[in-house]
C-alpha cells in the first residue's frame, strides 16, 4: 500500500491544485515583477524631472525669501525713528539702529549706503569683506531700486537684501544680510522631499565645503569630496555614488555662476534624493500588493480544491462503481446522472454499461442455472443452492438432498424417440414441482433422466417421506400423445448434516444412494456408509478385500446341483469365501455388494473361474465330471476383453469351455444389454454355457430371452422357496418351466429347502434343483467327499442349516 | 550730512544765452525758459540771481503756506527767502505727519489737522525736501535762497524775475529731477537796462 501523501501527490486533484497554484503565482510574479519594474523605472524617470522641480522650488523659496526680507528691508528704512537716526549724521548712532532695526527683521548684518552705494555705516565687523556683495548688488539696484544676493560673508552663505531709503526721497541705501541656515535645507526636504546641500568656496582655488545641509554629515562631506563645477549649472540630474548610496544629484550655483561678477568665491546648491528610497515601492503599496497576493492565493485555494473536488469525487464514485460493477454488484445506479458535463456523460456511459451488463449477467445466470428443456434449475444451480443453504444453515438445522434417476428411460428414448422423451422428462418435471415438493424446496433437473429435490429443512424422516410421494406421483402412467408409458425410479436419499459435511459431498451421497437404490429395485433409499466405496469403512474393507487375494485368505466353496429325476450330481455353484485371519469367516453379504460397486468385483470373478478351473481338473480326476457354474455380474459383462482372459485361464487349467456355465442376472444384462449381449455371444461362441440367474425378479422382456444364447434358466428362490404354500408362485414356477422348456433350455430351481419342494419340482419336470435340502455351499474338499458320499448310495444329505444368499 | 563734493559732471547744465539787445537802464526784467534736452518746458524750475560781488539784501516772505490738500502737497515747490516762515495748514480730513530730513531745515510736524499752531522758518539757503510719514508719495520741495531775484517757472516752463538793477549776476537753475546733494549749474548773466530773455536747457540728473 502506498503512503497516504505518496498517492495524494500522485492525484488529479492534488495536480489541479498544484497547477491552479503555479500559474496563480507565476501570474502574481509576473504581475508583481512588471509593476515593481515599471515603478521603479517611473521613479527612476521622474527623479531628474523632481529635481528640476525641487530646484524650481529652491528658487522660488529663495525668491520668496529674498521677497520678505526685502518687505521687511524696505519697512525697516520706512521707519521714522530709523530715517531720524540716520539723519543724526552720528556714526556710532547709525551703527547701532542699523544693529538694532535689523535685527528686528533677524538680519545679523546691516549697513547704510550713500546714494553712490559708497558705505557709510556697518555692523560687520570686517567692511572689506562686504566690498563684492555690494557691487553685485549696487549694479542691480541702479535698475531695479532693489535687489537681492547670494553672498559669502566670512565664507558663511548669506541672502543678502539692499532697499533704498527715503525721506522722502531717495537719501540712500540699506542693505541687510540675512544667514542661510538649515531651516532652509528643513523645509526643502518637508516641502519637496529632496535633500539639500550648500557647498561653499571662498574661492575658485578653494575646496567646497558643506555649510548646510538636510543630509548626514558623512553625506554632505561626500557630496563635497565632488568635482563640481562653479559656474557650469548642470542642466540634468547626476547620479553620485556616496558611501554605497546611489544619490540623484542636481546642482544649482547661487553664486558664482554665470553673471555674478564674483569670481572665485561660489556657493552651491545641490539638491539630492536618495535613488533606492525613490524606487523602493511605497510601504502600504508593498502591504497592498502582499494583501492582494494572499487573498488571491487564499481564493486560488479554496476555488482549485473546490474544482479539484468536482472533479476528483464523481472520479472517485466512478472508480467505486466500476469496482462494484468488476465485483458483480450491478444492482446500484450510478451517481452524478444529473451532471450535464463530461462527467455526467461518462455516468451515463457506465450506467448503460451497468444495465446492459445486469441484463447479460441475467440471461447467462437464467443459461448457467436453469435447465432449458424443463424450466427447472439444473445442476449447477441446484449445487449453488446446496453450497449456499449449507454455508446458511443455522445450528441444528438439516436438509436433504432427494435424487431420482428414472428407469429404462434410454428404453423410452429409444422406442418412443427423442421428441417424446422430452415430453417425458417435461411432464415428470412437473409432477415433482406440482406434486411433492414443499414451499421452499428446490427441484432441479440435473442431465439426462436425473432429477434431484432439495429439501431445505428435513430430517431423514421427512426426507424419506417426500421421497415416497415421488415414487408415488412418478406410479401413475404417462400419456405421451397416443402413448402410455410407466416409469419408475430410483430414488436415493443424503441428509445433512448426517451422512455430509459439505454440498459436495452430500451430492456424492445421494447419487450413491440412488444407484444403490436402483440395484436394489426396493424402492427410495437413505444413504448408508456401506454402500459408499469411498467411505472410511469401506476403504478399509478395498484394502483388506485386495489382501485377501493376494494373501491367498479367500476360499472357494461349492454347493451342488441335481438332476431332479434321478438326484445325480450334474453341477455344481461355484462361491467365493473369505476366511479373514482375525474376523474369521466374512459373510458374502459383506463384501460382494461392495465388490460390485467399486468394480473389484471383476478381480473376484477372474479368481473365481480360475479356482473353478483349476478345482474342474482336480475333480475330472477324481471322476466327478460335474459342470462348474460362475456368477457374472454387469461390470463383467462390461469388459470386452473378457471372453479372451476366460480362454486364457481355460487353457491354462486345460479345462474345456463346456464344463463350465456362467450365470448371468437379468439385471445385469439390462443395465446395457447391448454391449451385454456382444460379450455373452463372445463367451457362448467359445462353448461356454450360460445361465440367466435369479429368474423372474428383473423386468426382461422375453424378446431378450430368446435372442440371448442361454442354456439354462435359473427361477429365483422368491418363487420356489414359497410355492408350496402359495399356488401363484407354483404357477411361476410352473410357466417358467414350461417356457423355458419350450425354448428348449434347461431350468434349475434354487432355494430347494425341503423334500415337498423337491418332490413338487420334480412332478413339474424341472431339470435340476439347488439348495440347503441337498447340499449347502461347501469347500472342494468337503464336497468331493460328499459327492463320493453319494454316488456310494448315500440318500441326500439332511436339512441344511444355512442360506446362501449366492 | 550733505556732501559739498557732489561732482558738477554728474549733470550737464548746457545753456545758450540768446542776448537781446542791451538797454542802458536802471533795471530790467529777466525770463528765463527752462526746457529739458527735448526741448519739452520744465514746470517748477527754480530760477534765482545772485549779484556778482555784492549781496543783495532781503527780507524774509510773509504768508507762505505749503498746503495739503487731497494728501498732496500744494504748491509742491515753493521758493521763499532766508527767515521766511511757512505753514502748512492740512485742508484734508486725514491727518499729516509732515517733517523734513534736510540739512537746510530739520523738522517734523506730528500727527496734525488743521493749521498748526507755529509756522516752521526756514533760516538757511538750500532746499528742503518735505514728506509725510504716514503718506510716502507726498513730496515737496522748500527751495531756500539767499537773494530777492529769484522765480518759479509755470507750465511754459518760464519764469521772470522783474526789476533786476543791471549788473553782473550769476543765473541758477534748480529743478526737483537733480538729485539731492548736487550742485546747481550757474550761468553768468549781465543785465543792463533791456530785459533778458535768457534759455535753459536742464539736462537732469537722476530723475526727481
Amino acid at each position: 500500500m502506498k503512503p497516504p501523501a505518496r498517492a495524494w501527490r500522485r492525484s488529479i486533484g492534488a495536480r489541479i491544485i498544484a497547477l491552479f497554484l503555479g500559474l496563480l503565482l507565476a501570474v502574481q510574479l509576473a504581475g508583481w515583477s512588471a509593476l515593481h519594474a515599471s515603478l521603479v523605472d517611473h521613479a527612476r524617470s521622474e527623479l531628474p524631472t523632481r529635481l528640476a522641480e525641487g530646484e524650481r522650488l529652491l528658487q522660488t523659496l529663495l525668491d520668496r525669501k529674498a521677497q520678505g526680507l526685502t518687505d521687511g528691508a524696505r519697512l525697516l528704512a520706512a521707519d521714522y525713528g530709523f530715517r531720524a537716526a540716520l539723519g543724526s549724521d552720528d556714526t556710532e548712532t547709525i551703527v547701532s539702529v542699523l544693529a538694532n532695526h535689523g535685527a528686528r527683521i533677524g538680519a545679523t548684518q546691516a549697513s547704510l549706503l550713500a546714494t553712490d552705494f559708497r558705505l557709510r555705516a556697518t555692523t560687520a565687523a570686517h567692511p572689506d569683506e562686504l566690498e563684492a556683495v555690494i557691487a553685485r548688488l549696487a549694479a542691480q539696484a541702479a535698475s531695479a531700486g532693489r535687489a537681492d544676493a547670494i553672498a559669502l560673508i566670512g565664507g558663511r552663505p548669506f541672502q543678502a537684501v539692499l532697499v533704498p531709503v527715503k525721506a522722502p526721497l531717495l537719501v540712500g541705501w540699506v542693505m541687510m544680510a540675512f544667514p542661510l541656515d538649515a531651516q532652509l535645507a528643513a523645509d526643502m526636504r518637508s516641502l519637496s522631499g529632496l535633500d539639500l546641500t550648500l557647498l561653499v568656496r571662498p574661492s575658485a582655488a578653494g575646496a567646497w565645503t558643506p555649510r548646510l545641509t538636510s543630509l548626514n554629515a558623512a553625506q554632505a562631506a561626500g557630496l563635497a569630496d565632488e568635482t563640481w563645477p562653479a559656474t557650469g549649472a548642470h542642466a540634468g540630474m547626476r547620479p553620485v555614488l556616496v558611501r554605497d548610496d546611489e544619490l540623484g544629484v542636481r546642482a544649482l550655483p547661487l553664486l558664482g555662476g554665470p553673471g555674478n561678477s564674483t569670481p572665485g568665491a561660489g556657493v552651491l546648491a545641490l539638491l539630492s534624493i536618495s535613488v533606492d528610497d525613490a524606487v523602493r515601492l511605497p510601504r502600504d503599496l508593498q502591504l497592498a500588493l502582499v494583501a492582494i497576493n494572499l487573498v488571491g492565493l487564499a481564493v486560488f485555494v479554496l476555488g482549485s480544491i473546490l474544482t479539484a473536488r468536482r472533479v476528483t469525487t464523481p472520479l472517485r464514485g466512478l472508480a467505486e462503481a466500476a469496482e462494484r460493477l468488476g465485483a458483480g454488484d450491478y444492482a446500484t445506479p450510478m451517481q452524478g446522472l444529473r451532471r450535464d458535463d463530461e462527467i455526467g456523460a461518462l455516468s451515463h456511459s457506465f450506467e448503460r454499461m451497468r444495465v446492459n451488463i445486469a441484463g447479460n449477467q441475467a440471461q447467462i445466470l437464467k443459461l448457467a442455472y436453469e435447465d432449458s428443456l424443463t424450466g427447472l434449475p439444473n445442476r449447477a444451480r441446484l449445487r449453488e443452492t446446496v453450497d449456499e443453504a449449507v454455508a446458511r444453515a443455522a445450528p441444528g438445522a438439516g436438509m436433504a438432498l432427494i435424487l431420482l434417476n428414472l428407469d429404462r428411460f434410454k428404453h423410452v428414448n429409444d422406442v418412443l424417440g427423442y421428441r417424446l422423451g422430452d415430453l417425458l422428462l417435461q411432464q415428470v418435471a412437473r409432477r415433482l414441482a406440482g406434486e411433492v415438493v414443499r414451499e421452499g424446496d428446490l427441484v432441479a433437473r440435473l442431465g439426462g433422466d436425473e432429477f434431484g429435490i432439495l429439501l431445505r429443512e428435513g430430517s431423514p424422516p421427512v426426507a424419506l417421506a417426500v421421497a415416497r410421494r415421488a415414487a408415488k406421483a412418478l406410479e401413475a402412467p404417462f400419456e405421451l400423445e397416443e402413448h402410455r408409458v410407466d416409469i419408475g425410479a430410483g430414488i436415493g436419499i443424503a441428509c445433512w448434516p448426517a451422512h455430509a459435511e459439505s454440498g459436495d459431498t452430500l451430492l456424492v451421497r445421494a447419487e450413491l444412494a440412488t444407484m444403490e437404490a436402483k440395484r436394489q429395485g426396493d424402492g427410495p433409499l437413505l444413504y448408508d456408509p456401506a454402500i459408499d466405496a469411498s467411505s472410511a469403512q469401506t476403504l478399509t474393507l478395498m484394502t483388506e478385500l485386495r489382501h485377501a487375494v493376494e494373501n491367498g485368505e479367500l476360499r472357494l466353496f461349492l454347493q451342488p446341483k441335481l438332476a431332479l429325476d434321478d438326484r445325480r450330481v450334474i453341477g455344481a455353484e461355484a462361491l467365493v469365501r473369505w476366511q479373514h485371519p482375525q474376523r474369521g469367516l466374512v459373510p458374502p453379504a459383506q463384501f460382494i455388494p461392495f465388490a460390485e460397486q467399486t468394480g473389484f468385483i471383476r478381480v473376484l470373478t477372474m479368481w473365481i473361474f480360475e479356482e473353478a478351473a483349476r478345482h474342474w481338473r482336480t475333480l475330472d480326476e477324481q471322476g466327478l465330471a460335474v459342470a462348474l457354474s460362475v456368477n457374472l455380474s454387469t461390470r463383467d459383462l462390461m469388459d470386452q476383453e473378457l471372453p479372451r482372459k476366460f480362454e486364457a485361464l481355460l487353457a491354462k487349467h486345460g479345462a474345456p469351455a463346456g464344463a463350465f456355465c456362467l450365470e448371468i442376472t437379468e439385471s445385469a444384462i439390462m443395465d446395457d444389454p447391448q454391449r451385454a449381449l456382444v460379450t455373452l455371444d463372445a463367451l457362448s461362441a467359445m462353448g461356454l454355457r450360460l445361465s440367466i440367474d435369479d429368474f423372474g425378479t428383473g423386468y426382461s422382456s422375453l424378446a431378450y430371452l430368446k435372442r440371448l444364447p442361454v442354456d439354462e434358466l435359473k427361477i429365483d428362490q422368491s418363487f420356489v422357496r414359497h410355492m408350496q404354500s402359495d399356488p401363484d408362485d407354483a404357477m411361476i414356477v410352473r410357466s417358467t418351466i414350461d417356457l423355458a422348456h419350450n425354448l428348449g433350455i434347461v431350468v434349475v430351481a434354487e432355494g430347494v429347502e425341503n423334500g415337498e419342494v423337491w418332490e413338487m419340482l420334480r412332478d413339474l419336470r424341472c431339470d435340476l434343483a439347488q439348495g440347503f435340502h441337498m447340499g449347502r455351499p461347501m469347500p472342494v474338499e468337503d464336497f468331493v467327499r460328499w459327492s463320493s458320499g453319494r454316488r456310494a448310495g448315500a440318500a441326500p444329505a439332511g436339512a441344511e442349516t444355512s442360506r446362501l444368499l449366492h | 550730512m550733505r556732501s559739498r563734493r557732489a561732482p558738477v559732471s554728474r549733470f550737464l547744465a548746457a545753456f545758450a544765452a540768446v542776448l537781446a539787445c542791451a538797454h542802458a537802464a536802471q533795471a530790467a526784467g529777466v525770463a528765463v525758459s527752462v526746457v529739458d534736452p527735448a526741448g519739452r518746458p520744465l514746470a517748477d524750475a527754480v530760477v534765482t540771481l545772485e549779484p556778482v560781488g555784492t549781496r543783495a539784501p532781503v527780507k524774509p516772505l510773509a504768508g507762505v503756506q505749503v498746503e495739503q490738500v487731497d494728501r498732496r502737497f500744494v504748491p509742491q515747490v515753493s521758493v521763499v527767502t532766508v527767515g521766511t516762515p511757512v505753514a502748512f495748514p492740512n485742508h484734508d480730513t486725514v491727518r499729516h505727519h509732515v517733517y523734513s530730513f534736510s540739512p537746510v531745515k530739520t523738522f517734523e510736524l506730528k500727527l496734525y489737522a488743521g493749521m498748526p499752531h507755529e509756522p516752521v522758518v526756514f533760516d538757511r539757503p538750500g532746499v528742503a525736501v518735505l514728506g509725510c510719514n504716514i503718506h510716502d508719495q507726498m513730496v515737496a520741495w522748500v527751495v531756500v535762497v539767499d537773494t530777492p531775484f529769484h522765480a518759479r517757472s509755470g507750465a511754459t516752463g518760464r519764469a521772470r524775475i522783474a526789476d533786476v538793477p543791471a549788473g553782473g549776476y550769476q543765473l541758477r537753475v534748480w529743478h526737483s529731477s537733480i538729485p539731492e546733494g548736487v550742485e546747481p549749474a550757474t550761468v553768468p548773466l549781465t543785465v543792463a537796462a533791456a530785459d533778458v530773455e535768457q534759455r535753459v536747457v536742464l539736462v537732469q540728473g537722476t530723475p526727481r
